[in-house]
């Protein structure tokens, strides 16, 4: 037989309480099964029991954690509830191999993710990490334009706008790159398609869609949860999936039709992507989230070569498919949609929809092939929650002794901070993504510090998106760091005018069982947890990424990275960056402490300092009198300060106005300009009335297309020069 | 009188849904048709091809495609008269199709729009587009004032025109530079040209004038909410931008 079971990751253990429950040795495709149940990927078996920290209600959540995306609450238009779904994942491992291929993937996987709660898909963001990619012939600048190209080659292809998105280039990401990878879609509240089946769902016949199952991504999900050994990666190339965003297209607009159909004949439905598990993790989770067992027949699956072992059927990762839960009667339908009127069978070979079992009441998971059960287990056993309590130290905060800074050169510094890799233009990454497809983009990534869309037709409702999480913060402290990234991509969110109103994370860690990387994880929720409460914004989906861990033994810098949803009443009222008109007054809103650990000056001038102290006060204020400049229709321009400090922060806001054909400069007088404790630097026609004791007033726009700070004269087109091109040489 | 427009479907193609709204708001009858049931297009009057990546762009960008039975229609009707308008994707169908430039045989084209240069990569970029014809030497453009400047969004990896200087010099002198690559201000130089085009060119029109291809997505920047810092009124909802184009098709669709 072809592709049998390759070594499992279970633990002894393990294996020993499931043939202990079992009353016997368990099967081959039971071993399989409960491999990739039982993984951490799968289980969250080390993570799941922090995780409860995270606050996960409030107002705005329609759905939190638990299904395969949240969703929360946009707005109202013409009577309707309009709601965004959001899912954040990684696909760290299989693009540290694979890149084009991993970090494709990824963002096939994240899109059916929101597809199936039965949402259009309007935006994906991605928060990428890369080693150094600065010597031409490195793996790591390999990894950093392979899975570029992926990201755009999938997205483009299905016709889905990248908004958003970041990266960091660090030598901590050498031997293990983070792809992680946001998607958002739109939905009435009324349509929402859940993951898991109904009370009542006994006798529902499941239904899977999409590409023919075959031998890819087999041991996917333990894969994922395995430290990256350079002998292994090699061998584990198998474990790779390999995506089609040309048949994906093609599904999504089925799917589409098929919701039409659903709520044109009022009907339930359970409708799930098929990730870690394959058939297997899939169809057990349906069913037993709604206190049902499964039969299905792995006869039954349309497969893309003969001779597949069943544990390879049911469990591989084959790319491209989702799974249906459909009352009877309206199976014929859904089937001809896929298959005639979608033409599946056409678009990729053997891709169909068929029905491969059915929902029992017995909560017993069952699996047939050739005749013959191959597996029979209890649903509850295999897909409940497992738990493995792992040690870990407590981490400490890193303390740096403070030091007298000596006084900055601004004429030295500016050139090498704008030319840094971590704060240079993005744009040579960006444009090769789609910001635009679907025309609902208002701000597209790059624009603003967050992404705009108007994505219901006809509505001034608008979304933004932003994403934050600072590795330079993350290998100092990784629970400040995951405040950090809660603070910034908030920040970023209002920056743009939108009320945030929602959060997610992706957790990418070391190795769980080493108690030092298990403790930075846990700080790292401690973090989240903090800063959530303190901002009342809730974590409706997530996702954690352990094993990030190189030969060495070394794990990533702790990089809890965090988007924000935020909502817009009227896409009209958008604060955009770029600066409008000479004469205006610049504030700068919110912290200013005057620290400098941590940030791109630090590392220029090779100092250690302690972290800029966060003060969820001086937030919540600077928000406030944001929003209130904003409302009072005095706000011109705004931009979040974040890696560079507050001058790089302005001078994007001059490059933005220089770019569009308004030349407009600055004239400052700030000590330290590349502080980046946080705030907004915004432009405003008068500052009367800002309350002046959570805002600074640090200079004025002028009519020259230069920027004056601290009487040190610089042309912007030069600056611009030197900020616009790092980038191109890794992204010609 | 009649005047319907339908938007074609093929596997892969991703930008049907806005194109079909740009069209509607501009006053369009315009619907949907799915390459599940190509004989609905023959009681259509005008095509449209939007953007996408057609049959997964396999071989060149459009070369499936063009092959596809929905094109069996599209040829028939341009050759009776019909209105066809390629967008991007739509574009490159539309040459492969040989229905332009048209200087060769259908399903022979004289040209390519092709890779990227110098980088052959994608580039998602906002561009403006030029007339670079009488407006009434294609009836899609007609109602453009001269030298029109659309605003709208390059983003592909294959919009390079290519030709042997033979084909472009056929391309210039029978008039089919439909829309050059220009700055802002209406000036056009290389600067302009987000992929290297010969001829800066963003679009092709044949030699009837009822068949237009450009390579920018006109329809992205078609609405104030997609440009608020040119928003030419109030409403942000209100069609405008690169929307022009969409109005002068429908114009010409109701006068056949």
């Amino acid at each position: 037989m072809l592709h049998s079971a390759p070594s499992v990751a279970l633990r002894e253990d393990e294996v020993e309480r499931i043939a202990q429950r079992l009353g016997r040795e368990p099967s081959a495709v039971e071993l399989a099964a409960f491999d990739a149940q039982w993984s951490e990927h799968c289980s969250y078996k080390s993570s799941r029991h922090h995780l409860k920290r995270l606050p996960v209600s409030g107002s705005s959540v329609v759905l939190g954690p638990g299904e395969d995306a949240g969703i929360l609450h946009l707005g109202i238009h013409d009577g309707e509830r309009y709601a965004v779904v959001i899912a954040h994942e990684s696909h760290n491992h299989p693009s540290q191999v694979v890149p084009f291929e991993g970090a494709a993937t990824g963002v096939g996987g994240i899109v059916r993710d929101v597809l199936c709660m039965g949402a259009q898909v309007i935006a994906v963001a991605d928060p990428l990490r890369f080693g150094r990619a600065d010597a031409a012939e490195s793996h790591a600048r390999y990894v950093a334009q392979a899975a570029v190209d992926g990201i755009g080659a999938y997205g483009n292809a299905i016709g889905v706008p990248n908004l958003a998105g970041d990266v960091y280039f660090d030598a901590g990401f050498d031997e293990n790159c983070l792809i992680n990878v946001v998607a958002l879609g739109l939905v009435k509240e009324s349509n929402v398609i859940h993951s898991h089946v109904p009370k009542d769902a006994d006798g529902w016949e499941i239904v899977l869609v999409g590409k023919a199952t075959d031998a890819s991504g087999f041991g996917g999900a333990s894969f994922s949860s395995l430290t990256l050994d350079a002998e292994d990666a090699e061998a584990n190339k198998g474990a790779v999936q390999v995506p089609d965003p040309f048949l994906k297209s093609v599904l999504m607009r089925a799917s589409y039709r098929t919701f039409a159909l659903l709520h044109e004949r009022k009907l339930e439905a359970a409708f799930k992507d098929l990730g870690a598990g394959g058939i297997m993790g899939c169809s057990a989770e349906m069913t037993a989230g709604g206190g049902h067992g499964a039969a299905i027949d792995l006869d039954r699956v349309n497969v893309a070569l003969e001779g597949m072992a069943p544990e390879v059927i049911a469990v591989g990762e084959t790319q491209e498919r989702l799974m249906w839960a459909l009352p009877p009667a309206i199976v014929p339908d859904v089937l001809r949609i896929y298959n005639e009127e979608f033409t599946l069978p056409e678009v990729a070979y053997n891709a169909r929809a068929s029905v491969i079992g059915r929902v029992t009441a017995d909560k017993r998971y069952v699996l047939r092939y050739d005749g013959a059960v191959v597996m029979d287990v209890e649903s509850d056993f295999l897909t409940g929650s497992i738990r493995d309590e792992l040690p870990y130290t407590e981490v400490i905060r890193h303390a740096a002794p403070a030091n007298e800074l000596a006084a900055v050169s601004v004429e030295y510094l500016l050139p090498r901070v704008l030319a840094h890799r971590d704060v240079c233009s993005r744009e040579p990454l960006y444009r090769r993504y789609d910001a635009v497809v679907r025309g609902c983009t208002v701000l597209p990534r790059g624009a603003a510090d967050a992404g705009v869309l108007a994505p219901i037709p006809g509505s001034p409702l608008g979304v933004a998106l932003a994403v934050a999480g600072n590795p330079r913060y993350g290998r100092i402290d990784p629970r400040y760091a995951a405040e950090h990234a809660v603070i910034e991509a908030v920040r970023r969110v209002v920056a743009v005018g939108a009320q945030p109103i929602g959060l997610t994370d992706c957790l990418n860690f070391g190795n769980p069982r080493k108690p030092d990387q298990y403790g930075e994880f846990v700080r790292a929720v401690d973090g989240l947890a903090c800063a959530a409460d303190a901002l009342t914004l809730p974590f409706v989906s997530g996702n954690v990424s352990l094993y990030n861990e190189s030969a060495d033994g070394s794990a990533v810098p702790a990089s809890p990275i965090v988007a924000c949803v935020g909502a817009i009443e009227d896409v009209g009222q958008v604060i955009t960056p770029g600066l409008k008109h000479a004469g205006s007054t610049l504030l700068w809103i919110g912290s200013r402490e005057l620290a400098v650990g941590g940030s791109v000056l630090a590392e220029l001038l090779g100092v250690d300092e302690p972290l800029p102290a966060l003060s969820y006060g001086a937030e919540r204020t600077a928000i406030g009198i944001l929003r209130d400049a904003a409302a009072r229709g005095i706000l011109r321009s705004c931009r979040a300060v974040s890696d560079g400090g507050m001058l790089t922060a302005l001078v994007r806001m001059a490059f933005d106005a220089f770019t569009a054909g308004r030349p407009i400069g600055a004239e400052i007088d700030f000590g330290n300009p590349f502080c980046e404790s946080g705030g907004f630097v915004c432009e405003v026609s008068d500052a009367a009335g800002v309350d002046l004791t959570g805002a600074l007033q640090i200079g004025v726009t002028t009519e020259a297309p230069e920027l004056v700070v601290n009487g040190t004269h610089f042309s912007l087109a030069q600056l611009y020069e030197i900020w616009s091109k790092p980038l191109s040489e890794i992204y010609p | 009188m009649s005047g319907r427009i339908a938007v074609l479907v093929f596997p892969g193609t991703n930008s049907e849904d806005e194109t079909l709204r740009v069209l509607r708001d501009c006053g369009g009858d315009a619907e949907l048709v799915h390459w599940s049931s190509p004989e609905r297009l023959a009681g259509y009057d005008a095509y449209v091809l939007s953007g996408g990546f057609a049959h997964e762009d396999r071989i060149r960008a459009g070369a499936v495609a063009a092959h596809d039975r929905m094109m069996d229609y599209v040829i028939q009707g341009a050759q009776r008269g019909k209105l066809v308008f390629g967008i991007c994707n739509g574009a490159q169908i539309v040459l492969e199709a040989g229905l332009v430039p048209g200087t060769g045989a259908i399903r022979k084209p004289t040209a390519a729009f092709t890779h990227n240069a110098p980088a052959p990569h994608f580039v998602c970029r906002h561009v403006y587009m030029k007339l670079a014809i009488e407006p009434a030497r294609c009836a899609i453009t007609a109602s453009l004032p001269r030298d029109a400047l659309v605003p709208s969004w390059a983003a592909h990896g294959e919009g390079r025109l290519a030709a042997t200087s033979k084909h472009l010099d056929e391309i210039v002198t029978g008039g089919h530079l439909a829309f050059v690559y220009a700055h802002a201000d209406g000036t056009v130089d290389d600067a302009a040209v987000p992929n290297g085009s010969a001829l800066r060119c963003a679009g092709l029109v044949n030699r009837e004038g009822n068949v237009l291809a450009i390579m920018p997505h006109a329809e992205r920047d078609a609405w104030n909410f997609n440009h608020l810092e040119r928003s030419d009124s109030g409403d942000v909802l209100a069609p405008s931008g690169g929307s022009i184009i969409f109005r002068s098709f429908v114009e010409a669709v109701s006068q056949l």
